[in-house]
């Protein structure tokens, strides 16, 4: 389960503050598939960042799992990254150096854990997103639907509380799209819980649960086909 | 270990893949390594050559007693051989000679007692020479030299043979009476020693009733510090009571000047080396930085990607550090000659072919290496840990991520750059203190400039490229502008490739003009030195006592002036003497003959107070490098060791004389005389009478003379421009440090530029589909390389300029005394800035090609 309370996000631009996040509070249970939807600007990476551990809140405390993310330090942020979260990035992110098996094994292999126990796991979750013949392949020999595959089951290899998807889809054609979403789809019915930025309809539709944020608040939340809250 | 994971599939393909880059790296850090291994060893070979051969001149003598090098009275052996404990006591003239073989072989002459001195040294004669030396044998013949087989077999003489050697009295013949194995004398100098009986030795090199040493052995259990003193009180002052490791220690002094002169070189190269590696680290931290941001994202910590840097550069250095212990054991095998050969001529005879190898040289080369490269990757490591996986994960335009924001850059840099001026200051105006006005201190201080000017690089690229683009970029078209533009979007890391130039330039040009006004002031001083028309030598123009020079009778003068048009041959000798635990250099002159044309450089008193030099009057004139090491004032008096004894002589002058990096003192030639009963001279400088022809009348010398001795007689242009080359071959290395840095400065251009290419072949793609022309975007980015070139090479000849003024005011004008001046050199300033121009266009040549050659469709998708 992962909680937001009250929590703001503000940078300063030379002497300008910027409210990129406004008081949010939100709860995602456990199993949900939450697509977050708005406008440019209005808030929906930063609150990615922050449930991803990659930023801290100005104020306001956030949780996953009872363990709080703000307020902590560098290195333990770093580890809970490393492994309560699953990062799925519009522009995959690979290293192009390592092969599609070795860019699964990263996180393990950040843990010290050897290639040679890692791989087996890496190998099987290439075939479960579809690519059980090109682990060896490196990202310049595989398309953008296949890299995608590839950063998913990168993501999927730590067991993470939560999978966090920043526009999964926003550089796929439509085909390739659709394998995507549901591919996740799959995956949060077998319980993984999966926090999704689109400003998409149709790509949200895939949700269990879809919030709209608007200028850095939550402006719409059909959790239960109700408002925002 | 988490470590091992990130080395083993991050860093291994990265080594694998930045070939280039790799190589680069480990060839900076090899050469650093093979120059401190190299120097090292060389260094200490030539300090092992030289304690060799005393070792094994000195025998079995436990104590060696020495005075001035023109020798001193023989009556004191009796005084020394009457010391309780001495066993014996043997005199030595210790001198050398010109051997005209198959080609000039300059020869260590031991005269000796023939019937003493194998109680203290061993000689083994050859089978060959069994039959012969009787010493009542070579005593009767004052012909009669030893060689040594080695000698001998090079130069095809047998015994019974005669060879010619050049002595004081011009060249002679001798028999060689026996030949030496090689064992004890017989095995230094390469074998080229020759032994003579003590009075032939004395009449052959003009030291008629005069030895230069007493080697003395002990009685079986005396105490030789008790025995020392003992002799010590026996003799006058002024004569030196060592033991043969005090003699090593005192050569070892004698030489510092030119060993400290090597070291600098070689910390230039490791510290160029560094900076490579600062280079190479920080590139590769901008270049990856989307692999730090996706790791950062994935859990790696900060410590892991530090560690990730930190880790790929100790391999790199392991590679680099081993190859260069390895490439700097053969860099000292190949110049071990080279560099016995400049001690010899400058300072001491010695012959070195082998090097002194011991698994410690390499092993510090080693250890140095590897320290040095952690530390200069260090810094731009830790900048990596910096990089917000945010920012680097997103495809957007960065803001850039420094270790020390702008802000603080500029802070740090100001910082050090007045650090570097306190501690200037403190130099300049502390002059008595040891440590404040130490060459440590203005070490330091230049380091601080440099690392101050580096760290304002960005501050000042970035205020030259908003000066380009309001004033020059309206008149350079769209590829200048572009180009501007270009470089102003990646501040930080640009200014790491212009640092590159600017180290480079600065190197260049603060070498440059402390050769220059080395030069200039030597040169200077020389021509107010040199004012004859002819100079008249037995030996290289420069050599010094000790070195391939053989003196002449010093009447000679009365000869040459009976050549028709000769006006005047004024005499000259110099010669080492102990003073204060110093070998400093006596220059002895006829001043009175000297007045009447020579200006003498005076840096402290009147030309006037010359004459006080004058005969018949216990004054000297002290040079400026001794005068301020010792604290010596016009007036002041000094005690000076002479064969009679200590004498007392007022300083009448500080001149200015760079003869000797130890320091040197003039007197007047009658007063040598009067106390030194030396009658010899090193040269005459000839004047030639009005409306003579030079060159005739050096013609009419050298028949005149060119019989009986080999001379050198050369016009007073002739002799400059040697002494100019002399000069100019000193620097050689320095050239050699030059061409590095400026070859390792473009390689930083170059692989700056590449990535700033590959970083932007999406916005090249951009430009060319919308219709930028090849040739538009090759010249982008070879004008991007240029003002790089410009920026760069403007700081370097600033700071190169600063830089060079520091080096003379902290390395120099301390050992050549406070009237050698800074001068500017302005062709290496023209020169530094048109290479540094050039240089770096042709540096943006390659990677030009490279964004000219951008596939439009695969640039477009290109992420």
């Amino acid at each position: 389960m992962i909680e937001l309370r009250n929590v703001s996000r503000t940078y300063s631009h030379g002497t300008k503050e910027i409210h990129a996040l406004r008081d949010v509070t939100l709860r995602i249970e456990t199993g949900e598939f939450l697509s977050v939807m708005g406008p440019s600007g209005s808030g929906k990476s930063t609150l990615l960042n922050l449930i991803g551990g990659l930023d801290q809140p100005t104020s306001g405390e956030l949780f996953i799992d009872g363990r709080p993310l703000h307020g902590v330090t560098d290195d333990e942020l770093t580890l809970i990254r490393r492994r309560r979260v699953g990062f799925i990035f519009q522009f995959f992110n690979l290293l192009p150096i390592l092969t599609a098996s070795e860019n699964v094994s990263l996180p393990l292999l950040l843990e010290g854990i050897p290639y040679s126990k890692v791989k087996p796991k890496a190998e099987a979750l290439l075939r479960k997103v579809g690519l059980g013949e090109r682990t060896e392949h490196r990202p310049e020999q595989l398309s953008g639907g296949e890299m995608q595959r590839v950063a998913i089951a990168r993501a999927l290899i730590t067991g993470p509380a939560v999978l966090l998807a920043d526009e999964p889809t926003g550089n796929l054609d439509s085909r390739t799209s659709e394998d995507i979403f549901r591919l996740l789809k799959g995956l949060n019915a077998e319980g993984q819980t999966i926090v999704m930025v689109t400003h998409d309809p149709k790509a949200a539709a895939y949700g269990t649960r879809v919030i709209t944020l608007q200028d850095g608040s939550l402006s719409e939340d059909t959790a239960a086909g109700g408002r925002a809250l | 270990m988490n470590l091992a994971n990130l080395f083993l599939h991050i860093s291994a393909k990265r080594v694998r893949l930045q070939v280039v880059h790799t190589v680069m790296t480990v060839v900076g850090i090899c050469l650093g390594v093979a120059a401190i291994v190299s120097i090292g060893i060389v260094n200490k070979s030539v300090i092992h050559s030289f304690e060799d051969s005393i070792n094994r001149v000195t025998g079995r003598a436990a104590l060696q007693i020495t005075g001035a090098a023109a020798g001193f009275p023989e009556g004191l052996l009796e005084r020394v051989q009457s010391v309780p404990g001495v066993e014996y006591a043997v005199p030595v003239i210790d001198t050398q000679g010109i051997l005209y073989g198959a080609r000039e072989n300059t020869l260590m002459i031991l005269g000796v007692d023939v019937l003493q001195d194998s109680n203290v040294r061993d000689y083994k004669l050859s089978d060959e020479s069994a039959d012969i030396p009787d010493p009542l044998l070579f005593l009767a013949r004052p012909d009669s030299i030893l060689v040594t087989r080695a000698l001998a077999e090079r130069e095809g003489v047998k015994i019974d043979q005669k060879i010619r050697v050049e002595t004081v009295n011009g060249i002679q013949t001798f028999r060689v009476r026996g030949m030496l194995d090689p064992e004890g004398p017989a095995k230094t100098m390469g074998g080229n020693i020759a032994i003579m009986d003590l009075p032939a030795a004395q009449m052959a090199f003009g030291k008629d009733g005069l030895i230069d040493r007493i080697d003395v052995t002990m009685i079986h259990g005396a105490d030789l510090e008790t025995v020392r003193s003992r002799i010590q009180q026996a003799i006058p002052e002024g004569y030196s009571v060592d033991t043969p490791a005090g003699r090593t220690k005192q050569v070892e002094m004698l030489i510092s000047h030119f060993q400290k002169n090597i070291n600098l070189i070689s910390f230039i190269a490791v510290f160029v080396g560094m900076y490579l590696i600062y280079n190479a680290v920080s590139i590769s931290v901008v270049q990856r930085r989307k692999e730090i941001g996706i790791l950062r994202a994935l859990g790696a910590t900060r410590r892991q990607v530090i560690a990730l840097f930190l880790g790929e550069t100790f391999i790199i250095a392991i590679v680099g550090s081993a190859l260069g212990a390895a490439v700097g054991v053969l860099f000292a095998r190949s110049a071990i000659g080279a560099v016995g050969q400049t001690v010899s001529e400058l300072y001491m005879r010695t012959s070195i072919s082998e090097i002194s190898f011991t698994w410690a040289d390499p092993m510090i080369g080693f250890i140095i290496g590897m320290l040095s490269s952690l530390a200069a990757a260090l810094f731009p490591a830790l900048t990596s840990a910096r990089i917000s996986p945010i920012s680097a994960i997103r495809s957007v335009p960065y803001s850039e991520e420094g270790f020390l924001s702008s802000g603080k850059l500029k802070v740090v840099s100001a910082l050090f750059v007045f650090l570097a001026a306190v501690m200037l200051l403190l130099y300049k105006t502390v002059q008595h203190s040891p440590y404040l006005h130490s060459t440590h201190v203005m070490f330091a201080a230049t380091i601080l400039l440099l690392l101050g000017i580096s760290f304002a690089t960005p501050a000042l690229l970035q205020g030259f490229l908003v000066l380009f683009r309001r004033v020059i970029s309206p008149f350079v078209g769209a590829s200048g502008r572009l180009a501007g533009l270009n470089l102003q979007k990646n501040i930080g890391r640009n200014a790491v490739a212009a640092a590159a130039i600017f180290y480079g330039i600065s190197v260049f040009v603060s070498s440059a003009g402390i050769i220059h006004s080395t030069k200039q002031s030597v040169m200077d001083w020389i021509d107010s030195y040199v004012r004859g028309d002819i100079i008249v030598t037995s030996g290289h123009p420069i050599a010094t006592t000790g070195a391939q020079n053989i003196p002449m009778p010093v009447d000679m003068w009365k000869e040459i002036e009976k050549v028709p048009g000769v006006l005047s041959a004024d005499p000259f000798r110099k010669i080492y003497v102990n003073y204060k635990s110093r070998r400093i250099l006596l220059l002895t002159l006829d001043i009175a003959r000297r007045m009447q044309y020579s200006p003498f450089t005076i840096a402290e008193g009147k030309r006037e107070d010359m004459r006080r030099l004058l005969p018949g009057r216990n004054y000297i004139a002290m040079n400026e490098a001794l005068s301020a090491k010792e604290h010596v004032k016009p007036g002041d008096s000094v005690l000076l060791p002479t064969p009679q004894g200590p004498v007392r002589f007022t300083v009448a002058v500080i001149n200015v004389d760079y003869s000797s990096d130890s320091g040197s003192i003039l007197m007047d030639m009658n007063t040598y005389h009067r106390y030194w009963k030396e009658h010899l001279a090193d040269s005459f400088s000839v004047r030639i009478k009005p409306g003579e022809n030079v060159e005739a009348v050096r013609e009419a010398i050298a028949q005149k003379f060119g019989r009986d001795r080999k001379l050198f007689v050369l016009p007073a242009r002739e002799f400059k421009k040697e002494i100019r080359k002399v000069i100019e071959q000193g620097f050689a290395v320095n050239h050699a440090v030059n061409a590095i840095t400026m070859l390792i400065a473009c390689l930083g251009i170059i692989v700056t530029l590449l990535a700033s290419v590959l970083e932007r072949t999406r916005e090249i793609g951009i430009l060319r589909s919308v219709g930028m022309l090849r040739s538009q975007v090759s010249r982008v980015v070879i004008i991007e390389s240029m003002l790089l070139g410009i920026v760069g090479g403007a700081l370097g000849v600033g700071a190169g300029m600063i830089i060079g003024w520091m080096s003379l005011e902290g390395f120099l004008r301390g050992d050549y005394g406070a009237s050698m001046h800074y001068h500017i050199d302005y062709a290496s300033i023209f020169w530094a800035l048109g290479l540094s121009t050039v240089l770096s266009a042709l540096a943006g040549v390659y990677p030009a090609r490279r964004a000219a050659k951008t596939n439009i469709t695969e640039a477009l998708a290109y992420e």
